[in-house]
């Protein structure tokens, strides 16, 4: 693991989720660092998938798949259907150590991955 | 040595009988680290295998091409079918940890192992790899052996005596050069980067916060501890590629693997990924030794047992 270097960034991927009458709801993927131990446990193929690949420009052909299923899992009205999955990726660089070890990181940025139009039969 | 020396020594390392005991418990580790596994995954198997799934059958085979071991390709439409051989999945597994028609369930299991990883490729870490193949080389291996009902219902049918018969250490051998190899191009891929030789690369893994689990002492993260430990780990990597294959040193390397393993157990969120290795550390150890071990359980469980009554 961790080979030939370590990742050197700290990162999570959003969707945002425009409806039909322009309400924007916010999605996020299960955050490790936000779960309990044992949820973590349970959990961790999300960080996997989410951190590893989805935000991942070679696996970019999963993304369409992924907004889907966020369309999927965020249409609760029927009258109010999800527009726009839109997929971001908050990242914050890990900077080299100061000469005693000390930890140093950039700012959190935010990246659009993806924009997905959604169609009637994606919600089906 | 001579060609023919040679020869003898690689046939007298793969062929000549040993006894199956280190493999009969390898299997039942292997099976309750199945079994782990799919606890874990039950609560999203849908989501992350399931027709409306994270990736659809269609994204993974343009994405993935050729042929694969994979159930879930010939499934009809339908999330049925893939709960089904989650259960499927669920019961050879069992079926594996007791010995139970051992060479049917290593080989039903591995086929769900392979299938699930080809469904969603998406989601698996270097442990899964490792069960991957170990499992495969296992359906060849005598894993019912011992540890097993299989055995208890030979002995009961006049099939086999009370002694174990050595078997053919093939598959076993395979599966401890699975884990020397990985082991050993984990440090040769170490080697390819600059922060692992300049020592800085444990500062990164010590500040990943996906990954964080347990506090982490503050003088372990002093550049000095961080340096050591960056070497520390590729050294020991090295020698469980190595060292492990020299007798002498084998149990002091494979004691230093299990200190790697749980110290990460314990700060990093990798869930099986170091028990899936660790497991087959039982591979390196010696039958002798294991049933010594074995018997030293066995007589302290026995001591326990006898002292209950005379508490009461």
């Amino acid at each position: 693991m961790f080979a030939p270097e370590p990742m050197k960034v700290n990162g999570y991927v959003e969707a945002l989720i425009t409806y039909n009458d322009g309400e924007i709801h916010k999605w996020k993927f299960p955050r490790m660092e936000e779960l309990g131990y044992t949820q973590r446990y349970f959990k961790e193929r999300y960080r996997k998938f989410a951190n590893e690949y989805v935000r991942m420009d070679s696996f970019a052909a999963i993304r369409p798949d992924v907004a889907r299923r966020i369309a999927r899992l965020n249409n609760h009205d029927p009258s109010n259907p999800p527009a726009v999955v839109l997929l971001v990726w908050y990242s914050s660089q890990i900077a080299p150590p100061g000469p005693d070890g000390s930890y140093r990181s950039t700012p959190l940025r935010a990246n659009v991955l993806f924009t997905y139009f959604v169609k009637p039969g994606d919600l089906e | 040595m001579s060609v023919k020396g040679a020869v003898k020594a690689w046939n007298q390392f793969f062929f000549a009988p040993v006894s199956p005991l280190p493999i009969a418990v390898f299997r039942i580790l292997f099976a309750l680290l199945v079994i782990a596994d799919l606890v874990l995954l039950s609560p999203d198997w849908l989501a992350w295998f399931g027709q409306d799934g994270w990736v659809s059958m269609a994204t993974v085979r343009k994405l993935e091409p050729g042929v694969r071991i994979n159930l879930f390709a010939l499934m009809p439409a339908g999330d049925l079918w893939p709960e089904v051989l989650f259960w499927v999945f669920l019961a050879f597994a069992l079926f594996l940890l007791m010995g139970f028609m051992t060479r049917a369930s290593s080989i039903a299991v591995f086929i769900c192992l392979a299938s699930i990883q080809q469904r969603n490729p998406y989601i698996i870490h270097p442990g899964d790899t490792f069960m991957r193949v170990a499992g495969f080389f296992l359906m060849f291996a005598p894993a019912g052996a011992a540890f097993s009902l299989d055995r208890l219902i030979r002995i009961r049918r006049g099939r086999e005596g009370p002694e174990i018969a050595p078997r053919s250490p093939w598959a076993q051998r395979m599966i401890q050069f699975e884990l020397a190899f990985a082991y050993l191009t984990a440090c040769w891929w170490k080697t390819m980067g600059s922060d692992w030789v300049d020592g800085t690369a444990v500062y990164y893994v010590w500040h990943l916060d996906q990954f964080r689990r347990f506090p982490i002492p503050a003088f372990l993260q002093s550049m000095i501890a961080v340096r050591i430990e960056s070497w520390l780990t590729m050294s020991i990597e090295f020698s469980l590629g190595v060292f492990v294959w020299f007798k002498e040193l084998r149990y002091a390397v494979l004691l230093l693997g299990l200190l790697l393993h749980l110290s990460i157990e314990y700060s990093m969120n990798v869930p099986l990924f170091e028990w899936a290795l660790l497991s087959a550390y039982v591979l390196f150890i010696d039958p002798d030794d294991l049933q010594r071990a074995m018997r030293w359980v066995r007589a302290r469980f026995r001591m326990r047992a006898a002292a209950v009554p005379q508490s009461e």
